[in-house]
C-alpha cells in the first residue's frame, strides 16, 4: 500500500511540476490564438506621456471599445502603435502588460522637440536622435518616412506599397557608413592613447599613398602642415588616415568603447552595425579612420557617441522610459546609468574644442554659428553610384552640453549642406525648450 | 503521527471547507444549495463517526464538491443544481457503501456480468453526446452506466485476483469490458480499468514477465485504437502538436493551456476568467477553469485534496485482508487514475481522455458512483469491516 501511495504521490508531483510550468513559465500570454490577447483592445488602456506630462498616446471611448490616438505621426517609431488588426509595436508592445492594466508610462521625450525635428526633416528620408548627454535621456527620436499610428486603417495599403519603407525605423535599424562623423572618435582615440604631442602638427599633401591603396581629401585639396584640431575642422582625410594608421588595431577597440558594433541598451531593439574584427592593411586602417571601408553604424549609435564626447568621456545608457505610474507598485522610476568611462576627461575636452572649432570656422559651420555655441562634425558617407548620405553629430552649448544630436539624411549629399543646418536648428530648439 | 493524522483529516479540511462555504455564501443568490450541502456533509460525518468508521475523507470530499459547485454556479446555475442533486444521490450511495458489505455478496461473477450488461444495454439503447454513446435514459432520468460498471467490474476483478485461480477468466471479462467501451467510442473508462487492473495484478504478485506482458498489451491496445478510431488519432495529434491544429484538433488543448497560463500564481479571481471559450469547461475541462481563476496555488490545493484522499484510503486498506485490499486498491485507483488521466491530459503529459474530474466536474452519475467508493472503503474501517 505504501508503494502504491508513493507511486500515486509521484504522479501528483509530476502534475504539480507540469502545472507550475504551464501556469508560470510558458510563453503563451500574447499568442495570437489566445483570445485573452484581444481583450486588451476592448478595455481602457493607460496613456503614454512625454517628459513634461503631455500625452503622446491616449485612448478615448468610442462605440464598441476604445480608439488610440497619437500626438505626432513620427511617434510611431518610438511609442509605436496599438491596433486590433495590425498589432502593436514600440513602447506600446514593450509595456503592454503595464498599459493594459491601466498604468501610465512617462517617457523622456519632448513632444515639442519631436515635432520640430519631424518638421525639419520632413520631405527627406532620414533620422534624428537627440539625447541629454549627462543622463542619457532620449529627447527626440525621429525617423522618416513613418506610418501614422492613429490612421492605420485608412492608410495601411499605401504603407505596405510604399517603396521608401515607412515601417523601417532608420534611427535604430538603419545601417549607414559613418563617413567623416567618425573622425571625432578617431581623434578621441589618439588623444586617449597619448599618440599626440602638444603642439604637434601633421602634414596634409592632399593625397595619402599607402600599401594597399591611395586616398585623398574631398575635392583633392591639400591643407599643408596643420594641427589635428584644424584637420578635424577641415575634415582632412589624409591626416585622419595617418592617425588611424598610427593607432592600428587600437582604433577598433575605441570604436567598440563608443558603442559601435553592438546594440545600444535602449528599451527599443536596434541593430549592432558592423566593426571589423581586425585590420587587414594600412590602407584598410586609413579607410576606417575616415568612416569608410566596411564600417556600419546606426544614427542612434552616433548620437550615443556624440553624447559621450559631450559628457567628458562618460558614456550614459540612453533610455526612453522615465517612470511608470499607477497600479499596485505605484511608481517605477528609471535612474541614469553609467555604461563606462571610455576617455580621460582631458582627451574628451580636446575633442570638444576641435569640434567647436569645426562649428565656428570648419565644415560644420552654419548660419547659427554666431548665435549658438555648439560643437559639431559633418560627414558625407560615400555610396559610389547613388547620392551620398549626409551626416551631422554635435552638442551644445560647448562648455556645459545639455543636448547631443545625430542627424542623418539619406542620399542628402554633402553633410555640411544637408545635415549640419538641421542639427544646429534642432539643438537651438532643444536649448530653447529646456529653458 | 496519530496527532498529525487527526489534525490533517479532522481539522484542516473542515477549516478549508468552512472558508470555502462562507466564500460561496457571500453574494450568492443560490444560498440554500451550499447550505444544504454543508448540512449533508455534517450529517454524513456524524453518522460515520457514530458507526465507528473513519470520517477523514469527508472534509476533503466536501472541499472538492464545494469547489465543483462554485465553478458550476459560476458557469451556469442550472449545472450547479445538477451537481447538488448528484451530491444528494451520492450521500445515499455513500451510506449504502458504508452499511452494506457488497464485498460479501456471494456470486462474484455476477458483478462482471452486471458490468458487461450495463455496457451492452448502453451500447444498444444508449444516446450519444460528445462523440461517445455513453448515456442511458430511463424516463426523465439520464445517467452514465459505465460509471457504475467500472465499480462492478472492480469488485469482480479484485476478488477474483485474490483467489489465485483462473487468470484467463479475469482477462476475458477485462477484454470484453474494454471492447464494449471501445464500441461505444468511450475509451476513457477502458484505458482506466485496463491500467488499474494492470497495477493491481502487478501489486499482487510482481514479475518482470508480467510487467512486460502488460506493457505489450498496452502498446498493442494503443496502436489498435490509433489505427481504428479517428478520434483517438485526433487526440494523439492534439497532444503531440497542438500548435499545428490551432483551430481544429488542438483547439481544446490550447484553450486549456491559455486558461492555465492566464491563471498564473494566484489566478484571475472567481468569475474573472475567460472560461466560455474552453470546450467542455463544466465537465472534462473544469480543471483548466479552476486553474485560470484560482491560479497555481488553487491547483496545488486541489491536488493536495486528492492526495489526502489517496492517503486516507490506502492507510485504511493497509490493515485489511487481501481480498479487500485488492478491491479497495482497485476502487481507489479508479478514482485517482481518473484524476491523473484528466489532469495529465489537460497539462499535456498524456493524450487527453475525456472523463470527469472526480467530485468536481458536472456529472451526477460519476459523482454518485465516487461517493459509493468512498463509503465502501470507509465501511471497512469499522473494526475489520464486520458490518
Amino acid at each position: 500500500m505504501r508503494r502504491s501511495f508513493l507511486v500515486l504521490a509521484l504522479f501528483y508531483g509530476m502534475m504539480l511540476v507540469s502545472a507550475f510550468y504551464w501556469q508560470l513559465c510558458a510563453d503563451l500570454a500574447s499568442h495570437p490564438a489566445n483570445p485573452r490577447y484581444y481583450l486588451a483592445f476592448q478595455k481602457e488602456r493607460g496613456a503614454i506621456f512625454d517628459g513634461q506630462g503631455r500625452p503622446l498616446a491616449f485612448s478615448t471611448a468610442v462605440e464598441g471599445g476604445y480608439a488610440r490616438h497619437y500626438a505626432a505621426p513620427s511617434l510611431s517609431h518610438v511609442v509605436g502603435y496599438f491596433h486590433e488588426r495590425y498589432g502593436m509595436t514600440g513602447l506600446e508592445l514593450l509595456y503592454h502588460a503595464e498599459l493594459s492594466s491601466g498604468r501610465s508610462v512617462f517617457t523622456t521625450l519632448d513632444l515639442e522637440l519631436q515635432k520640430a525635428a519631424e518638421d525639419l526633416l520632413s520631405g527627406s528620408q532620414g533620422a534624428v536622435v537627440v539625447l541629454r548627454p549627462d543622463t542619457g535621456q532620449v529627447l527626440a527620436l525621429v525617423s522618416l518616412p513613418c506610418v501614422d499610428g492613429g490612421a492605420l486603417d485608412e492608410n495601411w495599403p499605401d504603407y505596405l506599397g510604399d517603396v521608401r519603407s515607412p515601417f523601417l525605423n532608420r534611427a535604430t535599424h538603419g545601417l549607414y557608413p559613418p563617413g567623416s562623423v567618425v573622425k571625432p572618435l578617431v581623434y578621441a582615440a589618439a588623444a586617449a592613447e597619448g599618440a599626440l604631442e602638444p603642439g604637434s602638427t601633421w602634414f596634409d599633401g592632399g593625397v595619402l599613398e599607402l600599401p594597399g591603396g591611395t586616398m585623398g581629401n574631398f575635392g583633392g585639396r591639400a591643407h599643408g602642415e596643420i594641427s589635428l584640431d584644424e584637420a578635424l575642422a577641415k575634415s582632412s582625410n589624409v591626416v585622419f588616415g595617418k592617425v588611424a594608421v598610427v593607432l592600428g588595431e587600437r582604433l577598433l577597440e575605441y570604436f567598440r568603447l563608443f558603442g559601435l558594433g553592438q546594440m545600444v541598451p535602449l528599451e527599443l531593439s536596434n541593430k549592432e552595425g558592423y566593426v571589423p574584427d581586425a585590420i587587414a592593411s594600412q590602407y584598410h586602417a586609413a579607410q576606417l579612420g575616415i568612416g569608410q571601408a566596411e564600417l556600419l553604424v546606426t544614427p542612434l549609435q552616433m548620437a550615443q557617441a556624440a553624447a559621450a564626447l559631450a559628457n567628458g568621456g562618460v558614456l550614459m545608457r540612453p533610455y526612453l522610459v522615465q517612470e511608470i505610474r499607477g497600479g499596485l507598485r505605484m511608481r517605477q522610476i528609471t535612474r541614469p546609468q553609467v555604461l563606462g568611462r571610455i576617455l580621460p576627461p582631458e582627451a574628451a575636452e580636446q575633442v570638444k574644442r576641435a569640434m567647436a572649432l569645426a562649428a565656428q570656422e570648419g565644415t560644420a559651420k552654419t548660419d547659427l554659428s554666431t548665435e549658438l555655441e555648439y560643437a559639431g562634425k559633418t560627414g558625407t558617407a560615400q555610396m559610389g553610384s547613388v547620392p551620398d548620405h549626409a551626416w551631422f553629430i554635435g552638442f551644445a552649448p560647448v562648455d556645459a552640453p545639455q543636448v547631443a544630436v545625430a542627424v542623418l539624411v539619406e542620399h542628402g549629399g554633402m553633410g555640411a549642406e544637408a545635415a549640419a543646418p538641421l542639427g544646429a536648428e534642432i539643438m537651438r530648439k532643444a536649448l530653447q525648450l529646456s529653458e | 503521527m496519530g496527532l498529525l493524522y487527526r489534525t490533517w483529516f479532522g481539522l484542516t479540511g473542515w477549516i478549508v471547507g468552512v472558508v470555502l462555504w462562507l466564500f460561496i455564501l457571500q453574494g450568492q443568490v443560490l444560498w440554500w444549495q451550499p447550505a444544504a450541502l454543508w448540512a449533508l456533509f455534517m450529517v454524513l460525518w456524524l453518522i460515520t463517526r457514530q458507526l465507528g468508521a473513519d470520517s477523514g475523507a469527508l472534509p476533503f470530499t466536501a472541499v472538492l464538491v464545494f469547489c465543483g459547485w462554485v465553478f458550476l454556479a459560476r458557469l451556469d446555475p442550472a449545472l450547479a443544481q445538477g451537481h447538488f442533486y448528484g451530491a444528494m444521490l451520492g450521500a445515499v450511495l455513500y451510506l449504502f457503501g458504508l452499511l452494506v458489505p457488497a464485498i460479501r455478496f456471494p456470486f462474484t461473477r455476477l458483478w462482471a456480468w452486471a458490468a458487461l450488461g450495463l455496457l451492452a444495454v448502453t451500447a444498444i439503447w444508449g444516446e450519444s453526446a460528445g462523440g461517445a454513446r455513453a448515456w442511458l435514459s430511463v424516463g426523465s432520468l439520464r445517467f452514465q452506466p459505465v460509471e457504475l460498471a467500472k465499480i462492478f467490474l472492480m469488485f469482480y476483478l479484485g476478488r477474483q485476483l485474490s483467489r489465485e485461480q483462473a487468470p484467463w477468466e479475469r482477462l476475458f471479462f477485462l477484454t470484453c469490458f474494454c471492447l464494449l467501451a471501445a464500441w461505444q467510442r468511450d475509451l476513457g473508462p477502458a484505458v482506466l480499468v485496463f491500467a488499474v487492473f494492470g497495477w493491481l495484478s502487478l501489486w499482487h504478485s510482481f514479475s518482470w514477465y508480467k510487467l512486460l506482458g502488460w506493457a505489450a498489451a498496452a502498446a498493442g491496445g494503443f496502436c489498435g485504437a490509433v489505427g481504428l478510431f479517428s478520434h483517438v488519432q485526433n487526440r494523439v495529434l492534439a497532444w503531440l502538436k497542438p500548435w499545428d491544429y490551432l483551430d481544429s484538433k488542438g483547439y481544446q488543448v490550447l484553450q486549456g493551456l491559455f486558461a492555465l497560463r492566464a491563471g498564473g500564481l494566484v489566478g484571475q479571481g472567481l468569475g474573472q476568467g475567460l472560461v466560455r471559450v474552453i470546450p467542455h469547461g463544466h465537465t472534462d475541462y473544469i480543471f483548466a477553469v479552476l486553474g485560470e481563476e484560482f491560479g497555481f496555488l488553487g491547483v496545488c490545493a486541489l491536488l493536495l485534496c486528492y492526495l489526502s484522499l489517496a492517503f486516507w484510503a490506502l492507510r485504511i486498506l493497509d490493515g485489511l485482508d487481501q481480498e479487500r485490499q485488492l478491491v479497495g486498491l482497485g476502487l481507489t485507483l479508479l478514482l485517482h487514475g481518473q484524476v491523473v488521466l484528466v489532469v495529465g491530459g489537460i497539462l499535456r503529459l498524456l493524450p487527453f481522455t475525456g472523463m470527469t474530474l472526480p467530485f468536481v466536474s458536472f456529472g451526477s452519475t460519476s459523482l454518485a458512483a465516487q461517493f459509493w467508493m468512498l463509503g465502501t472503503i470507509a465501511g471497512w474501517s469499522r473494526g475489520g469491516g464486520e458490518a
